[in-house]
């Protein structure tokens, strides 16, 4: 099936039945039905909802791009937690207006540079994207020089030393106090406008020579060099535009839930963008979508062992970490017993839609 | 100036001399042959020029560069391939995409235009597909083409290994163990393809094997290595007269299975 | 600085890299066998510091409290190798990495859910609470008692390592693992034993520890555990000794440093991983293992 895929780019003719013209067909017309549901959401979807569909854009973001690292190249990065604060940051910082900064940071000033720019939020996004990759660049050094285990615990201490810093920093991101009354820019357009070009663009990355050099080094690196690749280019590659769009995330969180402060970007954010892709499918951007749509719904769904309940007559406590309990152990029991998840890494294709369909849907891709 | 050369290569493993001051000249377009009995050092003379190993000592000369300290993605871009003794190939990956891995390091396209479809990059991916495919016809595994390369048999994965090395386009193709597990027939229809591919592409082999009837029969010199050192060269009728040789089989229990 | 303050501080930080000493033997022994990073180990501290409260709770007496606290917890070791790791022998390594967070997380989540956020007070028996003054030195006897307990703990782990049968079995485990197998050794319970010993020696730090900062959490394993493998790594993965060493100078490192440096104390948990990144750079077999940058 991921074949399926593949051919799609490159020749005209594709295996089973339709046309390049006809996919790029069926692909338009399904984003015009996603904006057709997005206008419909945004202009008459409570508030409620409108928040779910966000939360949902942006985590749909973050797990895509955290894919194309975990799943796609095959190491166990645990830092995108540090991207994401980082775009947060970078864009807060650059679409408070003047007046507010100085507000905000009651205990040390701004620095000067920082303390009187404002930008369009548009170009605070990108600017975000920029300011996470450069640091991933600069800290892709020292990570790509180790595997495996290693690789895991480098890119987990640089997640901390991020969240340290935040904590730190004070004349920068005001410390633990965080940066309030942001203005709410983040809208169903921008989340879910952000959400597709990072899904285009990456499916089209995956799909291309370099998304292939990058499965070779996750399939057998050392084949893959005496095939004159070079593993900490493509690495570097897949770290840098993972962590440009995660910066956007940011960015977008942001601007989404107006307040920020270090304690939202802890190991928690990185632990939730692991469980979404391995229970989508580690590898597969299809899964990494999916499992981001049932994690926005499940956790909202979830919230309410958290919170007390009123049933009638009794009223039964909220259970604090309830949820993170419910969320562990999904992560192992599939990561045990369901080792690829839904998808495994296989992706959509509109041949499989129509496959499952005159199957009556009884089997999603099984790897 | 020879086309390949090594000069006194020494390679050691914790105070271990794996390969002693081994010298060797390869001349273009030849079939050239490395035996020894189990554990001479033959697969470290291979991860050595193809730059997965840097040795202590020496030199090796390709096409006038002295590459003893490229990594090996480098070699393979300088016209270098390989194979695996152990075969490693992308098992999760189809067999064309095997092929498809080798055209990535010479590539002239930058990853915007492949993020953004470009009729440039299209272009560029087309022609990759259109070439790996040829080199899979060309090697007798085209209808297997959009199988998994782990669903491979046996024999047709150790033909793909060669096809994906044949396609990073080398000048020099390094073959570990080729007819390694393959049945005498197979064995002979080897022998066939790397003598076609030799004279298609002009490429020179150099290849380990510990099937004599195999070596003696394709190669047009051989190199003995035993103990981490050469012990004779030369034709395999020199060869199999070579005392030094006989010994180091017989005085090792190695009989050459035929 | 003074010189009282100095001494102070050496002590103290001595006493501190005992504790890390002792939780990163236990990451090098699972290490050396399975090749994994047992992200769940700094929990197990959590763990033994709640067990030997309930203990306390129980019995009133530290002399069989913390005993059974310390086997439970080499229990629950055991346990959760069977049910996190064990099932994932032959997948791939990612696969073990990511059970290994899911299972840190679930500990600490259901201990959450079962003792509440509020952290408990640790009851401080007597034995360990006095302190005593060695001229202007005020030090409290835990400081002191640390290290000895830590030095006497890895003399008896040497003792099993090498000189018993099991101990030798597993030393050849972490050298080949599959010869091992072909041997005939039962590795699961060589790997049992592995658990055992590494989580027993986890938990005698984490009681240590809850009595030096009394304050019990679900989440206090989290940067003890993270410091234990930081030191493990300095030492050099797979090394016992090399696991002692680097506790010892990774306590100590962070205390000094902190205290030669006072404007860095915020950036503390920090340090760690700047070690962590510095050794694996310059010197990644550690100060006395095996190369781990292949």
């Amino acid at each position: 099936m991921s074949s399926d895929f593949q051919e799609q780019s490159g020749a005209v003719q594709v295996r089973g039945g339709l046309t390049h013209r006809q996919k790029t067909l069926l692909n338009v017309a399904a984003l015009l039905c996603c904006l057709g549901i997005l206008a419909l959401f945004s202009r008459y979807g409570s508030e409620y909802h409108v928040r779910i569909l966000n939360n949902m854009a942006i985590f749909i973001t973050l797990a895509v791009s955290y894919n194309l690292v975990n799943g796609v190249c095959g190491i166990l990065h645990l830092g995108p937690n540090a991207f994401v604060a980082i775009g947060a940051y970078t864009s807060a910082l650059l679409t408070l207006s003047p007046s507010e900064k100085q507000i905000n940071f009651i205990i040390n000033d701004l620095i000067w540079p920082l303390s009187i720019v404002q930008v369009p939020f548009a170009l605070s996004l990108v600017a975000a994207g920029i300011m996470a990759a450069l640091f991933a660049f600069i800290i892709s050094f020292p990570v790509f020089r180790v595997r495996g285990d290693y690789l895991a615990i480098v890119t987990f201490g640089f997640g901390e030393v991020v969240r340290v810093l935040c904590n730190a920093a004070q004349s920068i991101t005001n410390g633990p106090l965080g940066l309030k009354n942001l203005e709410p820019y983040t809208n169903l357009w921008w989340s879910w406008g952000i959400a597709i070009l990072t899904i285009v663009s990456i499916t089209k990355l995956i799909n291309s020579s370099y998304g292939r050099a990058m499965k070779a080094i996750r399939e057998d690196e050392t084949a893959a060099r005496a095939m004159g690749i070079d593993p900490f280019r493509q690495l570097l590659l897949a770290f840098l535009i993972s962590a440009f769009f995660s910066g956007i995330a940011g960015g977008l969180l942001a601007h989404l839930i107006t307040t920020i402060s270090p304690t939202l970007f802890m190991f928690t954010l990185t632990f939730n963008l692991l469980i979404i892709i391995v229970v989508g499918g580690l590898g597969s951007t299809t899964g990494a979508v999916i499992g981001a749509i049932l994690f926005a719904w499940g956790g909202e769904a979830l919230r309410i062992v958290e919170n007390p309940m009123d049933i009638g007559i009794i009223t039964i406590p909220g259970i604090p970490g309830m949820r993170m309990v419910v969320f562990s152990l999904i992560l192992m029991l599939v990561i045990i017993f369901a080792g690829h998840g839904i998808f495994g890494r296989n992706e959509f294709s509109w041949e499989m839609l129509a496959r499952i369909c005159l199957r009556g849907g009884k089997r999603v891709g099984s790897p | 100036m020879s086309f390949f050369e090594m000069r006194h290569v020494i390679v050691q493993f914790g105070g271990l001399c794996a390969v002693c001051d081994f010298s060797i000249a390869l001349s273009a377009g030849q079939l050239v042959g490395l035996i020894g009995p189990n554990g001479a050092g033959k697969t470290t003379v291979f991860n050595t020029i193809t730059g997965f190993i840097t040795p202590d000592e020496g030199d090796i000369f390709w096409q006038g560069e002295n590459i003893r300290a490229y990594p090996a993605h480098r070699v393979t871009a300088s016209g270098i391939a390989r194979t695996f003794q152990n075969i490693r190939l992308f098992a999760d990956m189809t067999v064309l995409e095997n092929v498809m891995v080798s055209f990535h390091y010479s590539i002239q396209s930058d990853f915007l235009h492949a993020m953004v479809g470009s009729p440039k990059y299209r272009r560029v991916e087309a022609e990759i597909r259109e070439k790996s495919r040829r080199y899979l016809y060309e090697l007798g595994l085209g209808h297997l083409s959009s199988e998994k390369a782990a669903t491979l048999a046996y024999g047709q994965q150790r033909r793909l290994e060669i096809a994906r090395a044949l396609a990073t386009g080398p000048k020099l193709l390094l073959l570990d163990e080729p007819a390694a597990g393959m049945n005498p027939i197979e064995t002979i229809e080897l022998a066939a393809l790397i003598r076609l591919i030799r004279d298609k592409y002009g490429v020179t082999v150099f290849l380990i094997e510990h099937d004599m009837k195999f070596v003696m029969g394709l190669c047009e010199r051989i190199k003995v290595l035993d103990y981490g050192k050469s012990i004779a060269e030369g034709t395999p009728t020199e060869i199999q007269k070579d005392i030094k040789v006989i010994k180091a089989y017989l005085g090792s229990g190695y009989y050459a299975a035929g | 600085m003074t010189n009282t303050i100095f001494l102070q501080q050496l002590v103290n930080g001595v006493s501190v890299g005992s504790l890390y000493a002792l939780v990163a033997i236990g990451y090098t022994m699972v290490y050396g066998i399975l090749r994994l990073i047992n992200f769940a180990h700094g929990d197990l501290l959590m763990v033994a510091a709640y067990a030997a409260i309930f203990g306390m709770g129980i019995f009133s007496n530290s002399w069989i409290a913390f005993p059974l606290a310390i086997i439970i917890t080499g229990c629950i070791g055991i346990l959760l190798d069977r049910t996190a790791y064990k099932p994932l022998r032959n997948a791939p390594r990612i696969s073990l990495l990511i059970s290994a967070i899911g299972a840190s997380f679930l500990l600490e989540n259901l201990f959450l859910v079962i003792f509440g956020g509020v952290p408990k007070p640790f009851p401080r028996p007597d034995f360990f609470a006095s302190v005593i003054d060695i001229g202007a030195l005020r030090i409290p006897v835990l400081t002191i008692y640390a290290p000895i307990i830590t030095i006497l703990l890895f003399l008896g782990l040497l003792y099993i390592v090498y000189r018993t049968k099991a101990g030798k079995a597993m030393r050849a485990a972490s050298r080949d693992f599959e010869t091992t197998r072909l041997m005939g050794i039962n590795l699961d319970r060589i790997i049992a034993l592995t658990f055992l010993l590494g989580s027993c020696l986890a938990a005698a730090g984490g009681i240590m520890w809850a009595m030096k900062y009394p304050q019990v959490n679900p989440f206090m394993g989290i940067f003890p555990g993270i410091k234990a493998f930081v030191a493990a790594v300095l030492g050099g993965i797979g090394n016992i000794t090399g696991a002692l060493v680097g506790g010892f100078l990774l306590g100590l490192g962070e205390i000094m440093i902190v205290a030669l440096m006072p404007e860095l104390a915020q950036y503390r948990d920090a340090l760690a991983f700047v070690i962590l990144i510095l050794v694996l750079l310059f010197r990644p077999r550690g100060i006395m293992g095996e190369t781990i940058v292949e």
